[in-house]
């Protein structure tokens, strides 16, 4: 509340989803404590209560990539262990229920987009996010499908994790190590280098896992839903939705692309108390 | 039902370690290998380890105990010389070979494992290279189908060097189809000289039994060894098998 003209007028600030903030704040820590753990562990000196874990061991895509192979022949792709297939399930269970909750609290790459995205939005505030022209975009949107076409088409018919190469989130955690391709290394500078311009690039148009999670949206329990009785149509849930989808034209978000962050609930950007909720009922 | 930002953090906690603690009381959580190859479930191999399943974290100890190949074996054929072979890890071939311009690792292990120990493996679409010392062995079993020796010899690379390699990176150029595998070395026998080199260089295993009084050892077994540890005097086996080396030499 401030006063003016010697009235007290409630002014709205918009806020964010701290306790998402914390969350990606934890699993990124996690997965770096995962991984400088088990180069300790390869040179003999890991942390003693902590499994000598790979990141290859804690990335549910991996359950998805090996998926045909342990189907064919019972065998996992190689570097692939039992623990992917198990987060596998546990994060498609959570993204029945919730959506792609994975993508928006998470994923330790969806993190560091955010965080390099915050320079953009500095940098060019109103405007970022906004660069790429409408029908573009909405055609890029489903280049990932593409991707993970081809991703599941060459990890079945070698045997092998082939989009390591490839995989910027590898290359993330193991940019030091001989292990990435300077491929994987490329694909994280541009991923990164995008996201001054465009929040999440590599999530909308790129992101394979992002594509099989953002098929739940369709038929989740738990939805972003809009009281259109209460909305006062200002578009705030529209313009700050890192995802770009336009909220305040729907009763219920069923885009294929939402990560469920909740930036554009009554919680956070939305003004109006009880009109932008997640929930798993209807709306007045 | 409505869920606030905390309500979701607080169930997705939930779910995801409770979900990772469930799977851990059922024993479905696994972050690393067991060292313990997946089992052929259904025909004459049922119940016998896979080497499909062979991971580069694996150790030739590790390999040694599900598939009864020994670590000196593996050492040979993959030219790892070292104090210890069987705690030498799998995935290390790779850069061994790096500069070889051809992939030798985990793949061409499985490969050697699966031809030794007579074990089904499917190469179908599969270009595995196999170094040539790894191929000698092989072929010095003598139990290798005739698809087997043609895969071998399309894809079994010579190495730029014919001593043993430890730790460092070596060319290779591969082995055209149409030539059989061969060997560079000199055809003498000498103290490091294994069954394996003898039966390579034309010595049949008849004449070799013959020789030694008792069935073909294992083919990475040093002939001087071999000796020793069976009560032969080596000084007189080794001219006689070098006659029988000179009968069949190219």
């Amino acid at each position: 509340m401030v006063t003016l003209f010697g009235k007290r007028i409630r002014v709205f600030r918009p806020r964010s989803i701290w306790v998402r903030k914390v969350v990606q704040w934890f699993f990124f820590l996690l997965v770096v404590l995962i991984v400088v753990n088990h180069s300790l562990a390869e040179s003999g000196a890991g942390i003693p209560f902590l499994a000598s874990a790979s990141l290859h061991a804690v990335c549910p895509f991996g359950g998805v990539e090996t998926l045909y192979t342990f189907a064919a022949s019972g065998l996992l792709v190689k570097k692939i262990h039992d623990s992917s297939l198990v987060l596998a399930g546990i994060v498609l269970l959570l993204s029945v229920l919730f959506g792609p909750v994975f993508c928006g609290w998470v994923c330790p790459l969806g993190t560091v987009q955010e965080w390099v995205g915050k320079l953009g939005r500095k940098l060019f505030r109103r405007r970022y996010n906004h660069f790429v022209p409408a029908r573009l975009d909405n055609v890029l949107r489903y280049l990932r499908y593409g991707v993970l076409v081809w991703v599941l088409y060459v990890t079945a018919t070698s045997g092998t994790l082939i989009f390591e190469a490839y995989d910027p989130y590898f290359a993330l955690f193991n940019f030091w190590s001989t292990e990435v391709a300077w491929s994987a290394l490329v694909i994280l500078g541009v991923t990164l280098t995008l996201s001054i311009f465009v929040e999440r690039p590599w999530c909308k148009y790129a992101c394979p896992y992002g594509a099989v999670l953002g098929i739940t949206n369709l038929f989740r329990v738990f939805s972003i839903k809009r009281s259109e009785t209460t909305c006062k149509a200002d578009g705030a849930c529209s313009i700050l939705c890192p995802m770009n989808i336009p909220v305040d034209t729907k009763t219920v978000v069923r885009d294929h692309q939402c990560i469920s962050c909740l930036e554009c609930t009554s919680e956070a950007v939305c003004p109006v108390a009880r009109t932008v909720l997640f929930t798993s009922g209807g709306l007045k | 039902m409505t869920l606030t930002s905390k309500s979701l953090a607080v169930t997705l906690f939930i779910v995801l370690f409770g979900g990772i603690a469930f799977s851990s009381a059922m024993g479905w959580w696994a972050t690393e290998s067991t060292k313990v190859p997946v089992t052929f479930t259904d025909g004459v191999f049922a119940g016998q380890a896979n080497p499909a399943d062979i991971r580069g974290s694996y150790t030739f100890g590790d390999i040694a105990k599900s598939f009864n190949v020994s670590p000196d074996v593996l050492a040979q054929a993959f030219e790892i010389t070292g104090e210890e072979p069987a705690a030498f890890a799998v995935k290390e071939l790779e850069a061994i070979y790096l500069d070889s311009g051809f992939e030798i690792g985990t793949a061409s292990v499985r490969l050697f494992v699966a031809y030794y120990t007579g074990l089904p493996f499917d190469t179908t679409g599969q270009e595995i290279y196999m170094p040539q010392t790894a191929t000698k062995i092989l072929l010095a079993k003598g139990d290798l189908t005739p698809d087997q020796i043609t895969y071998l010899e399309q894809y079994t690379v010579t190495l730029g060097e014919a001593a043993p390699i430890e730790q460092q990176n070596v060319e290779a150029t591969p082995v055209a189809a149409e030539t059989p595998v061969s060997i560079t070395e000199e055809y003498v026998v000498k103290g490091k000289t294994t069954f394996g080199e003898l039966i390579s260089w034309g010595v049949s295993q008849d004449v070799i039994e013959q020789l030694i009084g008792a069935p073909l050892p294992d083919p990475a077994v040093g002939v001087k060894d071999y000796a020793s540890a069976n009560g032969l005097n080596f000084e007189t086996l080794k001219p006689a098998l070098q006659v029988e080396v000179d009968k069949v030499k190219p």
